[in-house]
């Protein structure tokens, strides 16, 4: 809040503005310095990659399930949308990528919409699961209608190499900066959701729907609208997506596993916090980095997997409102 | 009063849900200005009218009129923005949010043009003698503050009519007398009209000019509350006896 703090009050979290304010900063030059640096390789920077595609497919969840409250667990809906409408107009009609994603969008919002007059004004679980049934709806389309999508094995786009108007690289470099464009922007945008008064009313809505409403708030339009930006955003990230893995299949797109992963960066690094799904996604990828090394170097095929997973379990188990979070309350407590 | 149109028309007002008749055929009027109390014993239909009355839930029959205009089929958040302000009866904060933060909700929905939410919500906490507390969250203050930051948000920005719902239940005796001591400075001071729902009489009494009372789902007595507390159906109503419902 960009409220007044009367003179002489005491605020319960002192922050260091020092620290505090540069450490977003640091972080970004790291990032963009690192494909510079001698020991960075290619699979180093694919990594890297991976870890800024999920933070931004992890802030656009974080708008409507962290700030707002309603537990999408079909939002790789429109992360398939963003890809699938992406790749298609470029394969289909040479539409490049920088036109198409924004097609995707689009496609995204509409179906958003609809989604969203349909299940929005419904509580509890049933919008949870209706966002579930979309996703299997569009997981059976997209395998239904293969000169189009390429049906169960996917849609992959037509290579042309490094080419700026196709958005396509051999190289993972300017991945890495696209990536990081998305993370900033989508901080940037969170940060300004955090201190609106839309975001005031999202946050009203998820503490408790009638008494947003009796404080004279539109419930509904405040749901269907953070639900429409969440959307929108995952379907702009989709179509980073799509140009760097230059494929998309309907697993990968509606898949139980990929709407999973889509959500454990806010829940890991902290719900409804602008740096949450940061902290989370990069904790997410170097914990699977690390697993997966380990379990190849000792020949113990899986045990990544449940390692991960084990990790991922001691993270919410301690930290429930995520490390953001943890931290937070500890500095309230010195 | 003047030729001008009721804070509150409550005009044959009934409500079911399946069988059960919750209310039936209620009517009184609310003149701007005026401290009500609605009254009666649980299960009499209260919670419901006010339900209503605030929005929350639509009636079976009947009408509901603000200053006037018909607004029945007003949704909640509506009735809030004109003006038509409400308590719950179990504290309802946005528990997330610092107590600034919980009256700011309000204040930026409803401050009229050309005001300043900003104000708005630094007067209320100071009014409220909420400032100390501002920067905190609710779970970490007292239930009779946590009744005030619920009383500062449904009066932050635009409040004609407060409806507060047992806002004096759980409170103690000195808590009590003093959030009915800033109702009713709220009252005198900005001609804000209230409603105040409670099922124990004698704590309306000190407070309220008029007293409604509600029984099996129908109004029983309206008047002052000496004329009320003789009434024979409220004493049948209250205590089975004929005997004063004061006590």
């Amino acid at each position: 809040m960009d409220m007044p703090i009367p003179a002489g009050r005491a605020i319960v979290v002192q922050p260091r503005p020092g620290f505090k304010s540069l450490l977003p900063v640091l972080a970004v030059a790291a990032v963009a310095i690192l494909p510079a640096l001698p020991f960075v390789n290619p699979y180093v920077q694919a990594v890297v990659v991976r870890a800024l595609i999920f933070i931004a497919l992890g802030q656009a969840w974080n708008i409507v399930a962290g700030i707002g409250g309603l537990l999408s667990l079909g939002h790789g809906v429109f992360l398939g949308l963003g890809c699938y409408v992406t790749g298609i107009l470029f394969n289909e009609i040479g539409l490049p990528p920088w036109f198409g994603v924004w097609a995707g969008v689009l496609v995204a919002l509409l179906v958003a919409l609809v989604m969203g007059s349909m299940t929005l004004r419904m509580r509890g679980v049933f919008f949870a699961l209706a966002t579930v049934a979309v996703s299997l709806a569009c997981d059976q389309l997209a395998r239904h209608f293969v000169d189009l999508t390429g049906g169960d094995s996917g849609l992959a786009l037509r290579f042309l190499g490094d080419s700026l108007w196709a958005a396509q690289s051999r190289s993972p470099t300017p991945f890495v900066y696209a990536g990081l464009g998305f993370v900033v922007a989508y901080y940037g945008i969170t940060r300004i959701i955090l201190t609106s008064r839309f975001g005031l009313e999202m946050r009203a809505v998820r503490d408790d729907e009638t008494a947003a409403a009796a404080s004279g708030v539109r419930v509904f339009r405040t749901k269907l609208l953070g639900f429409l930006v969440s959307a929108a955003m995952t379907a702009l990230a989709g179509g980073l997506y799509m140009q760097f893995y230059q494929a998309i299949d309907p697993e990968s797109a509606f898949g139980l596993g990929q709407a999973i992963q889509l959500q454990l960066p806010a829940l890991i690094g902290g719900l409804g916090t602008a740096a949450g799904p940061i902290v989370g996604g990069a904790l997410m990828i170097v914990l699977s980095e690390v697993t997966n090394w380990g379990s190849t170097k000792l020949n113990l095929v899986g045990v990544d997997v449940l390692v991960y997973g084990l990790v991922l379990l001691m993270v919410v188990l301690w930290a429930p409102k995520g490390l953001v979070g943890m931290l937070s309350r500890r500095r309230v407590r010195r | 009063m003047t030729g001008a149109p009721p804070a509150l028309e409550v005009i044959g007002i009934g409500r079911r849900f399946g069988g059960l008749v919750a209310l039936r055929d209620v009517s009184f009027t609310v003149q701007p200005g005026e401290v009500i109390g609605l009254i009666g014993p649980n299960g009499a239909g209260k919670s419901t009218l006010f339900e209503i009355i605030s929005g929350n839930r639509a009636p079976s029959y009947g009408t509901i009129r603000y200053f006037g205009q018909d607004c029945t089929r007003t949704p909640m958040h509506q009735r809030r923005r004109d003006g038509l302000c409400r308590t719950f009866q179990k504290v309802r904060l946005f528990e997330t949010m610092t107590v600034r933060e919980n009256i700011a909700v309000a204040a930026r929905q409803t401050t009229q043009p050309g005001g300043d939410w900003r104000t708005d919500v630094a007067s209320v906490l100071e009014r409220l003698r909420l400032d100390t507390q501002a920067d905190r969250l609710p779970a970490e203050i007292t239930l009779a503050d946590r009744k005030k930051i619920e009383i500062g948000r449904a009066i932050a920005g635009h409040c004609r009519v407060l409806l507060l719902d047992e806002s004096l239940s759980g409170l103690t005796h000195p808590e009590a007398e003093d959030l009915i001591r800033e109702i009713l400075a709220l009252n005198q001071s900005s001609g804000i009209t209230v409603v105040v729902v409670e099922h124990v009489l004698s704590v309306l009494a000190a407070m309220v000019k008029r007293l409604v009372v509600l029984h099996n789902a129908t109004v029983i007595a309206d008047g002052t509350p000496a004329e009320v507390a003789h009434d024979r159906q409220v004493i049948q109503a209250y205590l089975g006896t004929r005997q004063s419902a004061l006590g």
